[in-house]
């Protein structure tokens, strides 16, 4: 009797430990989501002043400003869910840097003292929400191993733990987002 | 930066005759060390043998103490001249490399970095009885301020015998430096050890340590490899530990093949190389007219000059400006 209770305990004590730290590496994923969903929030409030600045002189991509403005205020609606969020900042991101491409041919808007400060802004920007990116990769990979592998696979399919997306880190965000460097070249 | 090719001209132009003088003066020493030796051996043995003639002492006591005596004396004589040369070296030398290098560095031999700007680093947390340090170099390089100065740390352990001896906690270069982002968390990076030899379960008792913050897992197998990193908020530590940031700290270990530790504090970075040996002093027995004494000095100090051109700690974004 004895060293069933013993054994039992056991297997108590690691059902505990198992369930404890799986709910832990969830919670530090929404954590982590959190902190980009902040920074993402502070590139979507700068991008009015980008596009204002941008309109005076891009005639030519009005559809691209009106694209990226819709995309804005999809992604400023509240009830949006982490993926919907993830989707929507990277369809975001593509179409901005085609944008800031597109700045080249525009010598009028490369020059102008209140857009350069703008661009310096979102360059940083794009290096914290880069830092957030991984930060958040990083923890729902941790997760996925942990709802992956034995024993806690178990326990966790149990708890009905589901795999999260992680955010598709672009080749050219590897080598650092420096959006600078676009308008120098 | 000034070039190894140019050094040439400016070892015969600018440093070779006050070189001379000095090699002149390391030449005396060294006689006048010698003639110490033989005087002191012979003092010593006189001393000895008074003492067994006189009975004073058994045969063996009487040499250990003469000896002890003679080595005292000559490590006296030896400090004595040493000392006035070694600040003629440094004059000469050391700093005249250093201004070859960038003009506008101060460079101070006497004082180090100071005690609490070591301490508010967090790279070493440990109790220290021995705080020792010189040869700073101070200025603004590429627009940044650097400081650094060679460190000695230790601290006074007794063995299980009860005999006092003293541990060292690091020694090398101290290197601060002004970061190129502004941050408020403190990250810490140090060498692994214990997942390079224990593999998962290193990494998973490296998760267990929380006195430096959490367990930074950052996505480049290369620096994961050689490093440990710790830190207080997850996104701030991979801002400041960019891609780049990454391979540039992988290369300076490859390049000078040293252990390293830095840490991110108050948007300042600190870095310590670990040297076994004192960096930036005279040793008797090499002629200073050799040209590969002088290019040695030089490699080094443009080495740790260098830190702010290869960590590209120059290029500020846009918080910094």
């Amino acid at each position: 009797m004895q060293t069933f209770l013993i054994v039992a305990g056991i297997i108590g004590l690691v059902i505990v430990l198992m369930y404890n730290a799986l709910i832990s590496k969830k919670n530090q994923v929404d954590n982590i989501f959190a902190g980009v969903d902040a920074v993402l929030k502070k590139r979507y409030d700068l991008l009015p002043s980008i596009i204002s600045s941008l309109q005076e002189y891009m005639i030519h991509e009005k559809t691209t400003l009106e694209k990226i403005t819709q995309l804005r205020s999809q992604a400023m609606q509240s009830g949006l869910d982490n993926e919907a969020k993830m989707k929507l900042d990277n369809q975001f991101s593509q179409m901005l840097g085609g944008l800031m491409v597109s700045v080249e041919n525009y010598p009028t808007l490369k020059a102008n003292e209140n857009f350069l400060h703008l661009q310096h802004t979102l360059n940083e920007l794009e290096e914290q929400i880069s830092a957030a990116r991984r930060a958040y990769n990083q923890s729902v990979t941790d997760y996925h191993n942990a709802i992956e592998m034995f024993p806690t696979n178990m326990m966790a399919s149990l708890m009905h733990l589901e795999h999260k997306m992680l955010f598709t880190i672009i080749q050219s965000e590897r080598q650092n987002v420096d959006v600078k460097n676009l308008f120098q070249k | 930066m000034a070039k190894l090719s140019s050094l040439l001209d400016y070892y015969y132009e600018s440093m070779y005759a006050d070189l001379k003088v000095l090699e002149n003066e390391r030449l005396r020493i060294i006689a006048k060390l010698k003639k110490a030796i033989y005087v002191l051996i012979i003092l010593g043995m006189s001393f000895c043998f008074f003492l067994i003639q006189g009975k004073f002492l058994i045969p063996l006591h009487a040499f250990l103490l003469s000896s002890m005596v003679a080595f005292l004396i000559y490590m006296f004589i030896y400090r004595h001249e040493i000392a006035g040369y070694k600040s003629l070296f440094k004059d000469n030398i050391i700093e005249k490399v250093i201004h070859f290098i960038d003009p506008s560095l101060v460079y101070d031999k006497e004082h180090s970095i100071l005690e609490s700007e070591y301490q508010q680093s967090g790279i070493f947390s440990q109790n220290y009885d021995k705080f020792s340090g010189s040869d700073l170099v101070s200025g603004v390089i590429n627009g940044v301020k650097t400081r650094f100065s060679t460190l000695h740390v230790e601290e006074k352990r007794k063995d299980k015998d009860g005999k006092e001896h003293w541990y060292t906690h690091f020694q090398g270069l101290f290197f601060i430096v002004d970061f190129n982002k502004d941050f408020k968390s403190k990250t810490f990076i140090f060498p692994d050890f214990a997942e390079r030899s224990l593999g998962v379960l290193g990494s998973w008792m490296q998760s267990l340590n929380t006195s430096k913050g959490e367990l930074i897992k950052l996505d480049n197998s290369e620096f994961e490899k050689f490093f440990v990193v710790y830190g207080d908020d997850q996104i701030e530590s991979r801002y400041i530990l960019s891609h780049t940031l990454m391979e540039k700290i992988i290369n300076f270990k490859n390049k000078n093949k040293k252990n390293l530790s830095l840490s991110f504090v108050n948007s300042k970075m600190y870095l310590c190389v670990d040297y076994n040996k004192e960096l930036f002093e005279p040793i008797l027995t090499k002629s200073l007219l050799k040209f590969s004494q002088i290019k040695e000095y030089f490699e080094l100090l443009s080495m740790i000059i260098g830190i702010v051109d290869e960590f590209k700690l120059g290029d500020k974004i846009w918080s910094k400006r």
